[in-house]
């Protein structure tokens, strides 16, 4: 439902948010696996070559992560901030792969009226999904004993 | 937030998977594992589509009353208009015959030359496969739907597939067993031989990074108005002649290129699809010196 919203070109990614989002509060390398196997998802549902989508939510995933190690103050701005460099990295490698399977893209257009749009849109739903995933990491975490 | 220790080797290895899958896809060798996933999941896709429309239907019933109801009047407006609109056609189309039959014109020279393409209502699917949009594209960059028509029921690839009246959707890019995957024409990589009703000029159709469409290579002393109508040619014979794509927005003037441009309004709300018509087959464009014929796509 949400591939038809569209806000001036920018639309609401919900499971690279999530996936996003299970990166900060699960760590990097479960929000890697689950980008990949929903990447691949969704990759079969699209018009366009088998694994961009996936490798693309890899590379964002890691990005999401990468962003964590660094010092950005209130937890709010970090998470804004790295959605909004993991959502620009997703774009940028949906691009490149678009390009190098032969499908014509015009970068300027594509990057100011798709992906910065999308990138400042995600950025700024990301702590609604933050909320939720922090919830669920809770409900799902093994506790660990030792003795 | 939680930083946990992390495997240097896992994003290397899921990269380098989908690079891998990527030029598999490329090169066709995951077309059976696609179908199967199809096969599989299709009639998942089908119910969760219904689901989220019943849900969508539900919340937008108050504001489409009103919407309706203003639409209602501007249609009876229409409809007044075309109905005397008509009157006049009847009368041209009269002078028209009479002018023909002095000038020895005969039948095999038709002046509109497709079939097909204005059948769009649901008691068309019985000749040709009617598809409902049951996806949309997940990538932001290009523009697909699938819809519920496959290899099953007849449809292949290059189809061309119409909605709401002769109006232009796209064409078949992918088919699997049950459903298939249309490019729309406001995809950048689709291309469309088109002309101008009123202007008799032709020029190509290519749809634009934001979803928007523009009419190329339109000769540049050539008059365009604005709200002329885009209508497919047919040359080339991927498509049939006549189907409508848009009307011009804005004309498009560069002094130092040879040819001119059109941005167009495009004849569907593209967001809002959700009943198509796959042409199986349709009459092509007859040029001067030749008949019609049946041609399959």
């Amino acid at each position: 439902m949400l591939s038809r919203v569209s806000l001036w070109g920018a639309r609401p990614e919900l499971l690279l948010l999530v996936v996003l989002m299970w990166s900060v509060v699960r760590g990097a390398d479960a929000g890697m696996v689950w980008a990949f196997l929903g990447g691949l998802m969704m990759d079969l549902f699209s018009g366009g070559p088998l694994g961009a989508i996936a490798l693309a939510s890899v590379v964002a995933s890691f990005l999401s992560g990468r962003m964590l190690r660094v010092d950005l103050g209130a937890p709010t701005v970090g998470i804004v901030l790295s959605t909004l460099l993991a959502v620009f990295g997703y774009h940028m490698v949906l691009l490149l792969t678009l390009a190098w399977t032969g499908y014509p893209v015009d970068w300027l257009d594509a990057l100011f009226r798709v992906t910065l749009p999308s990138a400042l849109l995600n950025a700024i739903l990301a702590p609604f999904v933050h909320r939720p995933m922090r919830w669920l990491e809770r409900r799902t975490r093994r506790e660990r004993f030792t003795l | 937030m939680r930083e946990s220790p992390t495997r240097s080797w896992l994003p290397l290895a899921l990269s380098v998977f989908s690079l891998l899958l990527i030029v598999f896809s490329e090169a066709g060798f995951l077309s059976p594992f696609e179908s199967v996933f199809h096969y599989l999941f299709d009639p998942l896709q089908r119910f969760l589509s219904t689901f989220v429309v019943s849900l969508g239907d539900l919340s937008s019933t108050v504001r489409d009353v009103r919407e309706l109801q203003a639409r209602v009047e501007e249609l009876q407006r229409q409809v007044d208009a075309l109905e005397a609109e008509n009157i006049q056609l009847r009368e041209i189309k009269a002078e028209v015959e009479t002018l023909r039959a002095q000038l020895n014109f005969v039948d095999e020279f038709p002046i509109l030359a497709y079939f097909g393409a204005d059948v769009v209502d649901r008691g068309a699917c019985t000749t040709y496969p009617c598809g409902e949009v049951v996806g949309g594209e997940p990538n932001p960059y290009l523009r697909y739907v699938t819809i519920n028509v496959g290899a099953r029921h007849g449809v292949k690839v290059g189809m061309p597939v119409v909605s709401g009246g002769p109006r232009l959707v796209g064409r078949i890019a992918e088919v699997s067993p049950r459903t298939a995957k249309v490019q729309l024409i406001t995809d950048h990589a689709s291309s469309v031989a088109a002309f101008l009703q009123n202007a008799r000029v032709t020029g190509l159709v290519v749809g634009q990074p934001d979803g928007s469409l523009l009419m190329q290579y339109i000769p540049q002393d050539q008059q365009i108005d604005v709200g002329d109508v885009v209508l497919t040619s047919g040359l080339g014979g991927t498509l049939p002649r006549g189907l409508i794509i848009g009307q011009v927005a804005e004309v498009v003037q560069m002094d130092y290129a040879s040819s001119q441009a059109a941005l167009l309004r495009p004849a569907l709300d593209f967001s809002r699809l959700e009943q198509v018509l796959v042409i199986t087959a349709y009459a092509q464009a007859a040029p001067e010196s030749e008949g019609q014929g049946l041609s399959l796509p």
